[in-house]
C-alpha cells in the first residue's frame, strides 16, 4: 500500500535524528534475557474489564462533532488527518496520550505484512515519542493484531522491555484495530498514564467507532497518494518532454537563427507571422513591417506564380505539408527573387505553418550563363558552319548538334544512325565516324582522328566535309569521341577559283608578256623572211640575166628554203608557248628548258648588249611538270635580268644562267649585274602589279612564283655580293603523281603523311573530283584542330 | 658568188653592214644584180678599219648591231670625219617610229625587214642619184 510521501519524510526525518528507540536494529539489541523479567501476555491485559467497569454515558452529540470534523479535516488537510485524529481520539476518550499505529516493512514505505509498527501521529503526552513504533510480532500492536480483536494492556512494558523507556509509562493502554479491505494495517490506541480514569466499554465503543474512520482515512490517504504519485509521474514525463521541446526548440531556434536559409511561419490567411533575418533580407522587408502586417504571402508573390501558391495550399490541406517548388518573391522595392520553398502546417489540421525558403538568385545565375554560354557555343558552331558530335564508343551512341543536321540539312533530333549518315555522304567517300569505327576497333585507348569527305546533297549539290575528332573520357569513365565537323564547302570553291583565276592569269601573263617580246618575236621571224624576200628576189634576176645565172639562183633558193624553215620552227615555238592548254605533266630538264628560252631570246639579249654565260649542271635532277610553265619562269627572269641591265655602261652586260643540283631538288639561277634590288623590297617584287618598269607588265614575277610554288617549289630574290641580282628558283623531285592544283595552299587536308591516298588521279582532270587526303596522327602528335592552320608534316 | 670588181670601175660600191650573218649572204648578191659592187661588214667598226671607207658610194646600215656602234652611231661618225655617205638604213624592228626620226637625221631611206627588192632598188637609186 502505498503512504504519503509527506508525511514520511518528514517522519523518517524525526527517526533518524530523534532519539530512535523504536529502530529495528536497536531493539533487536535489547536482550530478551532473564535478567530482566517480561511479564506474560495474559498478565498485561485487562480487556474483559472494560465491560465490567461502569460506562460513561456516550455522548453522541461530542462524537458527532468530532466525526464531522474529521470528515472535514480529512477533506480540507488529509496530510495531517492523522494527527487531527489521534487528537480527536484522546479529545473523546479524554486520555492522556493518543495516536495510531500503522504497520510497515521498513519503516519507510508501508507493508501490508511489515515488519514494524511505528507511530505516525501522536496526541497528548507521549507526543515527543511521535515516529517511533514497536515490532510486528512483539508487542501490544502486533498481539491486537494476532488476536484481532480490541485490547486493554496495562503497563505493557512489563512485557515489552523495549516500551520502559518511553515514558510516562502506559498505567492502560486501549488499542483496537483497523482494517482496509479486510486487512488490518494498524491500530488506533489512547493511554492512560495514570489511574485518574480507567477505560470503559464506552470507550471501546467510540474507539471502534473511531477506527472505521481511520480506516477511511487511510484509504483516503492512499487514493491520493496514488494520485499524487501518478501526477508525479505525468508531470515528470511532462518536464521531460518539454525538457526534449526544450532542446529540440534550442535546436530549431540555432537552425532559425544561423540564417542559412529563410524560415518563415504564416497562416492561411496569408499573413507572416514571424521570419528570420534571412528571410526578411531576401525580400528587402524589416521587422516591422512584419509587425505590422505589412509582408503578406500574396503580396509578395507575383500573379503568374498565383496558381502555384493555391496548388500548395491545398497539399496543405490535404497533407500537411506542401513539398519543395520552385516560384518568384516581389522584393519591397518590385524586383523579384527566384527562391525554393517548401513547408508544413504545425498541426495536423490548423491554420499555421513554418515553410523555408531558399533563395535561387545564384543558381539562376549560373543557369542564365551556362544558357548563354550554351547559346554562345550554338551561335559560333552556326556561325563557322562547325557542327559537332559525340560518340559513345561503348554504348554506340552518337549525338549530334544543332548545326550538325542543319550542315547535313536534316531534321533536327532525327536519331543518328549509320543509315542517316550514309543518306548524305558522298557515294564515294566515308565519312568520319565510319572511318573511326574501319580503322581502329576504336575501343581501346583512342587515338585523334582528322578526316575529310563529301556529302552528296539531295539535289546533287555536294559540300566538303573537315572533321576532327578527339579522344576522351566521360564522367563515367567511358571512351567517347568528340568530334567537330566543319562545312569547307565556301572555302573550297574560293580555293578553286583562285587556281582558276590563276591559271587565267598566267594565261594572261603569257600572252601579255608576249609584248615584251613583240621586238624579239619580230625580230625573229623578221629575219628570216627578209632573208626569204631578198634571196627569192635574187634568184629571179639571177635566172633572168642573160646568161642565166643558174648556180646563183640554185643558192638563193636553197637560202629560201632554209629561211622559210627558220621562220616554220620561230611559229611552231610561238604556238606552243601561247596556247591555254591545261598544263600537262612531264619530265623537265630544266637545262634544256633555259636553252630553249635563250634561243628564243636569244636576239633580244643581243640588243640588249647582254653577255650570256651558261654554268648547267651536269647532274641536275628531272622535274616533274609543265615545261612551257616553268619557261615562261626563266624567260621572264631572263628579260628582267636584261632590262635591270639597260643602264649598265662601265662594265660587261653579265647575264649568268647557273643550274644545280641541290639534294634532290633543281635549282636555277638567274644572275645579272644590273640595278640591283632594294634591301627590303625582295618580296615586294612578287607582289602582283609590282613594278618598276615604266612600260613593264609586273604581272611577271607574281605568277612566276604561282608557277613554281605550283611544283612545289620555291622563287625568291636576292642581291649579290657585287652589282645586281640574282634570282633563283627551286623544285623538287616529285617522284609520283602531278600535284593537286591545290597543292601548295596553306590549309588541311593537303599534308601528306606517308603516301599519297591511292585514289588521287595520275592526272588531274578539270573537275571537282579532289580526293581526301587521309591522315592519322598518333596520340603523340598534336593536332591543330583549327580549321585554318597548317599542319607541319613534311615528307 | 661574188665577182671581184676592180676598183676604179664603173659600178659604185655599196656597202653592206648588218651583224646578221644571213643578211650579210643574201643581200650582197641582190645589190649586185642591181649591177652595184658590194662590200659587206659585220660591223661598223669594222668597215672604219676598212679601206673601203672612202669609196663606199652608199651604205645599207643595219639599224643595232650590239654590243657595237648602232647605224646610227656610225652615221655620227662619219659626219664628225667629214665623209658624208648616203645611208640606206635597214631594221627588224617593228618600231614604227625609228623611220621618220632616222629621215630626219638625213637618212636616205629607212626599209622594214621583210622588204622588197622593188623598194631597196628605188632607195639605190635614190641614193645615187643624188651626187
Amino acid at each position: 500500500m502505498l503512504f504519503l510521501t509527506i508525511e514520511f519524510s518528514n517522519l523518517a526525518t524525526e527517526w533518524m535524528e530523534g532519539e530512535n528507540v523504536a529502530d529495528s536494529d536497536k531493539s533487536r539489541d535489547v536482550p530478551l534475557d532473564s535478567s530482566v523479567p517480561t511479564a506474560s501476555l495474559e498478565s498485561i491485559l485487562r480487556t474483559e474489564e472494560l465491560q465490567r467497569r461502569p460506562s460513561r454515558a456516550p455522548d453522541y452529540e461530542k462524537e458527532n462533532q468530532a466525526l464531522v470534523k474529521l470528515v472535514s479535516a480529512l477533506a480540507d488537510s488529509p496530510a495531517t488527518i492523522f494527527r487531527t485524529l489521534a487528537e480527536t481520539i484522546q479529545d473523546i476518550t479524554q486520555c492522556d496520550s493518543a495516536g495510531l499505529s500503522l504497520l510497515t516493512r521498513d519503516g519507510k514505505t508501508p507493508h501490508v505484512d511489515g515488519e514494524r509498527f511505528y507511530w505516525p501521529a501522536i496526541a497528548g503526552m507521549w507526543k515527543p515519542h511521535v515516529g517511533g513504533g514497536t515490532p510486528r510480532n512483539f508487542g501490544p500492536c502486533g498481539d491486537v493484531l494476532d488476536q484481532n480483536r480490541t485490547l486493554l494492556f496495562t503497563h505493557f512494558e512489563r512485557r515489552y522491555p523495549y516500551l520502559m523507556p518511553v515514558d510516562p509509562a502506559a498505567e492502560e493502554c486501549l488499542l483496537v484495530p483497523f482494517y482496509v479491505n479486510g486487512k488490518a494495517v494498524g491500530t488506533i490506541w489512547g493511554i492512560m498514564h495514570s489511574d485518574r480514569r480507567k477505560f470503559d466499554a464506552e470507550d471501546d465503543r467510540v474507539m471502534a467507532s473511531l477506527g472505521k474512520f481511520a480506516s477511511s482515512a487511510y484509504q483516503a490517504l492512499a487514493h491520493i497518494e496514488d494520485l499524487r504519485i501518478q501526477v508525479a509521474e505525468r508531470e515528470k514525463a511532462e518536464a521531460e518532454v518539454r525538457e526534449l521541446a526544450r532542446g529540440l526548440k534550442a535546436k530549431v531556434r540555432r537552425l532559425v537563427e544561423a540564417n542559412v536559409v529563410g524560415i518563415v511561419t504564416w497562416n492561411l490567411e496569408g499573413a507572416i507571422t514571424g521570419a528570420n533575418d534571412a528571410f526578411l533580407r531576401m525580400v528587402q522587408y524589416d521587422r516591422d513591417d512584419l509587425a505590422s502586417g505589412r509582408a503578406c504571402w500574396t503580396d509578395l508573390t507575383p500573379a503568374e506564380w498565383r496558381g502555384h501558391a493555391e496548388r500548395a495550399v491545398a497539399d496543405l490541406k490535404a497533407t500537411g505539408i506542401f513539398k519543395p517548388f520552385e516560384k518568384e518573391y516581389f522584393r519591397k522595392d518590385g524586383s523579384r527573387v527566384p527562391v525554393l520553398l517548401g513547408g508544413a502546417l504545425l498541426e495536423g489540421d490548423g491554420n499555421e505553418g513554418i515553410a523555408f525558403v531558399l533563395d535561387l538568385s545564384e543558381q539562376k545565375r549560373a543557369e542564365r550563363a551556362l544558357r548563354r554560354s550554351e547559346a554562345f557555343l550554338a551561335e559560333g558552331q552556326h556561325l563557322g558552319q562547325i557542327g559537332s558530335f559525340c560518340w559513345n564508343v561503348a554504348t554506340d551512341e552518337i549525338t549530334w548538334s544543332a548545326e550538325l543536321y542543319r550542315i547535313y540539312e536534316l531534321e533536327m533530333g532525327l536519331p543518328v544512325t549509320l543509315e542517316l549518315i550514309r543518306s548524305r555522304v558522298h557515294p564515294e567517300d566515308v565519312s568520319l565516324i565510319e572511318k573511326m569505327k574501319m580503322v581502329d576497333p576504336a575501343r581501346e585507348g583512342g587515338r585523334d582522328f582528322e578526316w575529310q569527305y563529301r556529302l552528296l546533297m539531295p539535289d546533287h549539290s555536294v559540300k566538303y566535309m573537315h572533321a576532327v575528332a578527339h579522344a576522351t573520357r566521360n564522367q563515367d569513365g567511358q571512351l567517347e569521341y568528340i568530334a567537330s565537323v566543319q562545312d569547307v564547302t565556301a572555302r573550297r570553291r574560293a580555293e578553286e577559283a583562285r587556281d582558276k583565276a590563276r591559271s587565267e592569269l598566267a594565261h594572261v601573263a603569257r600572252v601579255m608578256s608576249l609584248g615584251t617580246l613583240t621586238a624579239s618575236i619580230a625580230h625573229e621571224l623578221n629575219q628570216p623572211l627578209s632573208g626569204i624576200v631578198v634571196n627569192a628576189s635574187t634568184c629571179v634576176r639571177m635566172l633572168a640575166s642573160d646568161p642565166p645565172n643558174v648556180d646563183g639562183a640554185r643558192e638563193t633558193a636553197r637560202r629560201t628554203i632554209r629561211d622559210a624553215n627558220r621562220a616554220s620552227e620561230v611559229i611552231t615555238r610561238l604556238r606552243a608557248l601561247y596556247s591555254k592548254k591545261d598544263p600537262l605533266p612531264e619530265s623537265v630538264d630544266l637545262n634544256e628548258a633555259a636553252r630553249e628560252v635563250i634561243a628564243l631570246s636569244l636576239s633580244e639579249l643581243q640588243r640588249g648588249r647582254v653577255a650570256l654565260r651558261l654554268e648547267l649542271a651536269d647532274d641536275l635532277p628531272l622535274i616533274r611538270g609543265d615545261r612551257v610553265q616553268l619557261q615562261q619562269v626563266i624567260l621572264n627572269l631572263v628579260l628582267n635580268a636584261s632590262d635591270a641591265m639597260r643602264g649598265v655602261n662601265d662594265r660587261p652586260r653579265q647575264l649568268v644562267i647557273r643550274t644545280e643540283r641541290e639534294d634532290d631538288r633543281a635549282r636555277l639561277t638567274v644572275q645579272d649585274v644590273g640595278v640591283g634590288i632594294e634591301p627590303h623590297s625582295a618580296e615586294k617584287l612578287f607582289e602582283p602589279f609590282y613594278t618598276t618598269k615604266s612600260s613593264g607588265m609586273g604581272i611577271g614575277l607574281s605568277v612566276s612564283r604561282s608557277i613554281v610554288e605550283s611544283h612545289h617549289g620555291r622563287l625568291w630574290a636576292s642581291r649579290n655580293d657585287g652589282p645586281g641580282a640574282s634570282f633563283s628558283l627551286s623544285i623538287p623531285r616529285s617522284p609520283e603523281g602531278f600535284p593537286h592544283s591545290d597543292a601548295g595552299r596553306q590549309g588541311l587536308g593537303t599534308v601528306h603523311v606517308g603516301t599519297a591516298h591511292p585514289r588521287v588521279p595520275e592526272s588531274l582532270s578539270p573537275s571537282e573530283n579532289k580526293m581526301p587526303c587521309e591522315f592519322q596522327l598518333g596520340m603523340t602528335k598534336p593536332i591543330k584542330a583549327a580549321a585554318n592552320q597548317p599542319i607541319e608534316n613534311e615528307p | 658568188m661574188v665577182r671581184e670588181q676592180p676598183v676604179m670601175s664603173m659600178r659604185p660600191l655599196v656597202s653592206v653592214i648588218d651583224d646578221d650573218e644571213s643578211v650579210r649572204e643574201s643581200l650582197p648578191d641582190l645589190v649586185r644584180e642591181f649591177g652595184y659592187s658590194v662590200q659587206a661588214f659585220s660591223s661598223a667598226e669594222a668597215f672604219l678599219a676598212s679601206d673601203y671607207v672612202d669609196q663606199t658610194r652608199c651604205l645599207i646600215l643595219d639599224v643595232s648591231m650590239p654590243p657595237g656602234m648602232s647605224g646610227p652611231d656610225l652615221q655620227r661618225e662619219l659626219a664628225r670625219r667629214g665623209r658624208e655617205i648616203p645611208i640606206i638604213f635597214i631594221t627588224a624592228q617593228g618600231d614604227e617610229a625609228i623611220r621618220p626620226r632616222l629621215l630626219k637625221g638625213g637618212a636616205i631611206e629607212c626599209l622594214m625587214k621583210p622588204f622588197s627588192d622593188t623598194a631597196l632598188l628605188e632607195a639605190l637609186h635614190a641614193a645615187l642619184t643624188v651626187n
